[in-house]
């Protein structure tokens, strides 16, 4: 079939639509009248990501700690004798990375007292790369709410957009639409930090005349009602303070806590006590960012762990 | 067989937007990420026409648009992949090409649909879209995306070839 004029008109058909769509859904803004379109995109979708994403998660975990470099060339038969071995370590180790993880997830969760939803990651960016956003596996059935915190064991990840029976939509802290209350720990000045996309995150604090230093680390100022940022949470380190002479503000660089690039397992904070005591859920020696230790050698056996799924961690509320 | 083609092509939009999102989006990939339903846009535009191409190209971009975790609004896609399903349909008649040819063919296109998202998104005032996000992701996003092209291609191909078991023009 070549281009003819009913091609043409089939075209401008489908292009008048889009600006239509793309017009309605704008001006309508938050009432849009495709809402119960993206619910049901999420109902639907949700789980099936979820699915594909619990048998993907043990590849991208062991990825992940490869820091995604591969091997060299290796001998063929070496590589097949070894690749059993290698895939049952791999699993184990793998399955250890992300224990850790959730116990500094409970951990956190414990020293703030807060009320927690633990997710998986399901879903990660779309088209473009221009949305830092993420599906995670929990939803309204586990009480999950819009604007709601998400924590990583680390510190802030973001906070929750949408939301599906049994998946939801997170904003990361990462993503250029973020913005977030915080304040600079032990000298309390107070400014937003908003995400840079793929740079670095910048903080902007409102006095122009405040000390602000290289190491300094920042918390979420906490919203009112807790939404969508609860006080406290660890948010990065100040790595660049940049002199903006006769600026009314003064902003800097910052190394978020959260690792973006494995991001899993992650929390909704479902709720948080009124006092959190200040700077309490900052990692252990304040001026300095915690030294983190590279994961010791795997023992030479494994027992057969490799079976079990490291996807069912979901204690509930 | 008309039925059954539309349904394969809806599997096949489907299983690029899994493999997009909760695959290539799980997977730490340095710098950028693949645009795996664009591919697939161009390979089914180059079997089936600019009609055909733009149709299809509208439904997946739907697809992107609501499916979860995307964030921006409804139509952003369908009108990007719309206008790309079109053009790479034009090339149908180019029989016989070679893997280089599709690699440009999805290098041209991959540029060009990232700077139409990227000027609509200026019109809605996208306050993701800046010169320095583009600058840094398309570089990457064109070299993911013709890597992915030889893999795709051929396999859309094949799937047509399936479907029409007789041949030559339609």
């Amino acid at each position: 079939m070549r281009e003819t004029p009913r091609t043409r008109l089939v075209l401008t058909l489908l292009v008048l639509t889009a600006f239509t769509l793309i017009t309605l859904d704008y001006r309508a803004g938050k009432g849009s009248p495709f809402e119960h379109v993206r619910r049901s995109a999420d109902a639907v979708l949700g789980p099936i990501e979820g699915a594909v994403a619990a048998a993907v998660r043990p590849v991208a975990d062991a990825f992940a700690r490869l820091g995604g470099g591969g091997g060299g060339a290796k001998v063929r038969q070496l590589e097949k004798e070894n690749a059993d071995l290698r895939a049952q370590v791999e699993r184990g180790a793998a399955d250890r990375s992300r224990l850790t993880e959730l116990e500094k997830l409970t951990g956190l969760a414990g020293v703030g007292r807060l009320r927690i939803v633990a997710a998986n990651v399901v879903g990660v960016g779309g088209s473009g790369g221009f949305e830092w956003t993420a599906t995670i596996d929990v939803g309204s059935r586990d009480g999950v709410q819009p604007l709601m915190s998400v924590i990583s064991g680390d510190g802030l990840v973001g906070r929750v957009k949408t939301v599906g029976p049994r998946s939801s939509t997170v904003l990361l802290a990462m993503d250029p639409q973020s913005q977030v209350g915080a304040r600079v720990a032990t000298t309390g000045f107070i400014g937003w930090v908003r995400g840079g996309g793929s740079g670095p995150m910048t903080f902007t604090l409102l006095d122009a005349h405040a000390a602000l230093k290289q190491g300094q680390q920042l918390v979420t100022f906490g919203s009112e009602n807790d939404r969508p940022y609860i006080p406290e949470i660890p948010i990065g380190t100040i790595t660049k303070v940049e002199s903006t002479p006769g600026a009314q503000t003064r902003t800097a660089l910052v190394e978020p806590f959260t690792k973006f690039t494995a991001l899993d397992p992650v929390a909704v904070v479902i709720a948080a006590p009124r006092d959190i005591p200040r700077d309490s859920l900052l990692p252990a020696p304040p001026p300095k960012p915690t030294p983190t230790a590279p994961a010791s050698p795997p023992p030479a056996t494994t027992g057969p762990s490799a079976g079990p799924s490291p996807g069912a961690t979901k204690p509930g509320g | 067989m008309r039925p059954l083609r539309v349904l394969l092509f809806a599997v096949l939009a489907v299983t690029a937007l899994l493999l997009q999102v909760s695959v290539f989006g799980l997977l730490p990939l340095p710098q950028a990420r693949p645009d795996v339903l664009l591919v697939v846009v161009v390979g089914c535009a180059l079997v089936s026409g600019p009609m055909g191409g733009s149709v299809i190209g509208f439904a997946i971009g739907l697809l992107a648009d609501v499916a979860p975790p995307a964030d921006h609004t409804l139509g952003r896609w369908a009108l990007v992949y719309a206008l790309v399903g079109y053009a790479a349909g034009m090339l149908e008649d180019l029989e016989e090409r070679s893997v280089l040819a599709s690699m440009a063919v999805v290098a041209v296109a991959t540029a060009a649909a990232v700077a139409v998202y990227a000027t609509l998104g200026a019109m809605v005032g996208d306050q993701r879209v800046t010169t320095a996000v583009l600058s840094h992701n398309l570089p990457f996003m064109v070299l993911y995306d013709v890597v992915l092209a030889p893999f795709v291609l051929p396999l859309i191909a094949a799937i047509d070839r399936r479907l029409q078991p007789e041949g030559g023009l339609p």
